[in-house]
């Protein structure tokens, strides 16, 4: 009985979250006069014409997979690099690795449009703007430090004597971080995943700035339709739609990792 | 199996000095164990053993071979850590097994030794279980498990019962005495618990601050420490330190009691020391004024001042006594020590068995 009010605010919190996506969602199977009529016109034949239309004649299914492609790279390399990195930073006691870690955290609090600058700059002298490797390097480089503090904080809590039970067992350090460091916060692991891979599918800003035509991702492309002409609306909202459910398929699959993950009792004797 | 040969070994943490020189010989097949206060330096010891720290000066010899620069896995030696460190990610089987694995071990020998060492503990019904879901005495032998599969030269404990319950604590007392009597397995073994130094020691390594401050067998250390630390560390309650002057023979205390003093005692101040339960009732004894008294079972504690001096008596047997009530006690003559009040050294007596 004593959950009923909790339960109230967490339906309440779900109401709140899923009225732009229920109202996205109703805006993407109507054609857009309906979806603006006042009063609002309950009764519709749905259509999927505009998710068709979307995806398959203006071939946003290429922007999709572009985003695909940066995103499964600047996750892979962020999280792999940024594991090892807070490894290596969680055993470290020294000042030093404590100075890294608060750079790490002044390099996280820059606006992203003051790196996207010079990131454009760069990319435009090396010749490299509109490639993957702008976009997967730009976000591994702005991934890094959130990766790196996450990963920490899991792997802070391995208790010291395990390491030193697998150096007795004649682990290599690569073995104790392998065999031993990283299974134990497998599921921090998964968390950092998903994080890493909402900021990278989502980046909107350095995709605008850095890609062209050839690696345009999805953000950028939604956002090229809407504004102007309300015809667009259903569109733009049938590609939003869309550009959710990759993650929601793989929220459904990762469920019990990140649950267990986002408790933090990520270590437990 | 092996010989541990400890040699003027010295530690410091940058600048700071924990370890001033620390030698000791331990037998093959010997249950060493190392006692001292909190922060005097026995896990960094084992730890040393164990290759898990550098050594600052001095040398660590397994069997003939000095081990300074030979990294932990080399060395043989299995430890087993006072939180259990199991792999929380793999069963117990895999716990086991993981040292084995690494080095390649055949299957089928990893398989065996895995068997042998889960039914020496008693731990078949287990092997596929994850160590959450062990209760805390089975993790324990889990851990010595990890340690006896590697069949190793010699086994390193760092009080590995002290996260025990009281009962369970003696019950795995018992079973790891047990082990290291069918194994024979050189074992050096820190403890703040004295009474497991005590009954599971083949010889005990006292130490304090970073040095040794004496090395015997339990009775040795019991009956004739080398100095107040030694004689206040063991036994409990502890010895009772009584603070007077050596006068014509005879023991004064600094209120000018006279107590049972051994013969050959110097003139001078010394510490007379006597264990509690070496004090008995007598009416032509001192007169002590209890303040509280504690039955333990076996005997009951009696505490109480003599003179303005706090002083504890064992009672084994004699009429009960109470808080309040005035208290006649006489001290074993040939269980006194004396110590020089200077040093904190015992004295040499002319007590027969009692030699310096
Ligand atoms: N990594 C370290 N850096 C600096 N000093 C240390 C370090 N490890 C231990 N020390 C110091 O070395 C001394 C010995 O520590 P050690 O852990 O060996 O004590 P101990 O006898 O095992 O104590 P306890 O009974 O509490 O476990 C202590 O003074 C401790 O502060
Ligand atoms: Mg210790």
């Amino acid at each position: 009985m004593k959950q009923v009010p909790l339960f109230i605010v967490l339906l309440l919190f779900c109401v709140m979250n899923l009225t732009p996506v229920a109202w996205g969602f109703l805006t993407s199977i109507r054609q857009p006069v309906d979806a603006f009529a006042v009063p609002p016109k309950l009764i519709f034949e749905p259509t999927f014409r505009f998710h068709w239309e979307i995806w398959v004649d203006k071939g946003f299914w290429r922007f999709l997979i572009n985003t695909a492609i940066v995103s499964i790279f600047a996750v892979t390399i962020s999280v792999s690099i940024g594991s090892m990195a807070a490894y290596a930073l969680s055993r470290l006691r020294s000042r030093a690795a404590s100075g890294l870690l608060f750079s790490l955290l002044a390099m996280r609090m820059f606006p992203h449009i003051l790196l996207a600058i010079p990131f454009f700059v760069i990319a435009q002298a090396v010749n490299l703007i509109d490639s993957y490797p702008a976009m997967i390097i730009a976000i591994v480089a702005l991934n890094q430090p959130f990766t790196i503090w996450l990963m920490r904080s899991f792997l802070a809590e391995v208790p010291s004597e395990l390491y030193d039970s697998a150096v007795m067992d004649g682990c290599t350090p690569w073995q104790t971080f392998r065999r031993v460091a990283l299974p134990i916060v497998k599921p921090g692991l998964w968390v950092t995943v998903l994080f890493s891979l909402l900021l990278a599918y989502n980046e909107f800003l350095l995709a605008l700035v850095l890609t062209r035509t050839n690696t345009k991702t999805l953000p950028v492309a939604i956002a090229e339709y809407g504004a102007e002409d309300i015809t667009y609306w259903s569109l733009s909202a049938a590609a939003a739609i869309g550009i959710m459910l990759p993650i929601l398929i793989f929220m459904l699959f990762m469920q019990r990792h990140l649950v267990r993950g986002m408790a933090a009792g990520a270590v437990k004797g | 199996m092996a010989s541990v040969t400890i040699r003027d070994v010295e530690k410091s943490y940058s600048e700071h000095a924990v370890m001033h020189g620390v030698n000791i010989d331990i037998e093959d097949g010997e249950f060493v164990i190392l006692v001292g206060p909190s922060g005097c330096g026995k896990s960094t010891l084992l730890r040393m053993i164990a290759g898990l720290e550098d050594i600052t000066g001095g040398d660590i010899l397994i069997g003939d071979t000095v081990v300074n620069d030979i990294e932990p896995k080399a060395r043989n030696i299995a430890m087993v850590f006072q939180n259990y460190a199991l792999y929380p990610h793999m069963t117990v089987r895999e716990n086991m097994a993981f040292a084995l694995t690494l080095n390649r071990t055949d299957k089928a020998e990893i398989a065996r030794r895995v068997a042998r060492a889960a039914e020496i503990l008693s731990l078949g019904a287990f092997l596929d279980r994850y160590p959450k879901q062990l209760s805390g005495g089975q993790r324990q032998r889990v851990a010595m498990g990890r340690a006896i599969v590697r069949d190793p030269q010699v086994f390193l404990f760092d009080e590995p019962l002290s996260n025990l319950d009281a009962k369970l604590r003696v019950q795995m007392r018992t079973e790891i005495k047990e082990l290291h009597q069918r194994l024979k397995t050189t074992t050096i073994y820190v403890t703040h618990d004295q009474i497991e130094a005590m009954t599971m020691a083949d010889r005990i390594v006292v130490m304090n601050d970073g040095r040794i401050e004496q090395i015997g067998t339990p009775l040795q250390l019991y009956d004739t420490p080398a100095n107040l630390f030694v004689a206040g560390f063991i036994g409990s309650p502890g010895m009772n330190f009584i603070e007077g002057e050596i006068e014509n023979g005879w023991f004064l205390t600094a209120d000018g009691i006279a107590l049972p003093t051994p013969p050959g005692a110097a003139a001078g101040k010394v510490v007379y020391g006597i264990r509690p339960e070496h004090l008995v009732p007598d009416p032509a004894g001192v007169p002590v004024d209890v303040t509280v008294v504690e039955p333990t079972g076996p005997e009951t504690d009696v505490f109480g001042k003599l003179g303005r001096q706090p002083i504890v008596a064992a009672m084994r047997e004699g009429p009960p006594v109470a808080a309040g009530e005035k208290l006649r006690l006489t001290a074993r003559v040939e269980r006194v020590h004396l110590f020089d009040a200077a040093t904190g050294r015992r004295l040499p007596t002319g007590i027969p068995g009692q030699a310096a």
